[in-house]
């Protein structure tokens, strides 16, 4: 009996868990949060699947650069003002030695939004097709809805 | 019985969605689900202690839910006192929650 729930207990950790998220740079908190919580995941050895679309596909975008902090507040916030592309790429590479993250932009919403070509390396662009695949294979699907 | 995660990442009193939300912890855990409220983002600010929502927190903890609240996310905001029965946690905790403790993830 006492096998029987380890057994149990072991079979109910989740192991892949695919992200949907919407929401672009300078929006909204969701693209910091969700990735606060892939770095955590990524530690548990959990692999991340993002299906990134809409304004989301920008957070990729290779081209962004970091603007100074006004001179006043250096101090506090430090010389730049990071991009949270940054972060991304930082957490791709990361993948290479332990639990993976994917991470994939909807190829219309890049292609609508000028930024197919300047898609940071590691980051792929593709279909809905891979959307289906990210939640088939999930243990869990976690959807950040949008404010509309 | 399962074990339900809800995430709450925008402010209750925001959209009438705030409502439904918490009807649903309520309800789930009314019919014998285990329920755990991880509030992060604007979802904090319902966890002031002595907001009118936090009432409703800690009713819902009464009912036996478990109801948390990001650090990063209240220290943000200035949220220093949480409603009675509502507890300050990581994201590390809410990561655990996903991997092991809970069966159904919502994410509001």
């Amino acid at each position: 009996m006492a096998t029987a729930t380890v057994e149990t207990a072991v079979a109910a950790r989740v192991k892949k868990v695919a992200v949907v998220l919407a929401t672009g740079s300078y929006q909204r908190e969701a693209p910091t949060t969700v990735l606060r919580l892939v770095e955590k995941l990524l530690q548990r050895g959990v692999d991340v699947n993002v299906w990134a679309f809409e304004e989301a596909v920008t957070l990729t975008n290779r081209d962004q650069i970091d603007h100074n902090e006004p001179g006043s507040l250096q101090k506090l916030l430090g010389e730049k003002h990071p991009n949270v592309g940054r972060f991304i790429d930082q957490m791709l590479r990361a993948g290479l030695h332990g639990a993976k993250l994917d991470w994939v932009s909807c190829i219309l919403c890049v292609q609508e939004r000028g930024v197919e070509k300047h898609q940071m390396g590691g980051a792929i662009v593709g279909t809905l097709g891979d959307l289906w695949k990210f939640v088939k294979a999930a243990d869990r699907v976690i959807a950040i809805p949008t404010y509309r | 019985m399962a074990r339900y995660l809800i995430v709450d990442s925008r402010d209750l009193t925001e959209y009438t969605g705030g409502r439904f939300i918490q009807k649903t912890a309520e309800q789930l855990q009314a019919s014998g689900n285990q329920v755990t409220l991880f509030l992060i983002e604007n979802g904090v600010i319902a966890a002031r202690q002595g907001s009118q929502m936090s009432a409703n927190l800690t009713a819902l903890s009464q009912q036996g839910a478990t109801v948390l609240a990001d650090d990063i996310s209240c220290s943000a905001r200035g949220v220093l006192r949480l409603a009675d029965g509502v507890t300050q946690a990581s994201v590390d905790r809410l990561a655990d929650l996903i991997v092991e403790g809970s069966d159904k993830v919502l994410w509001y």
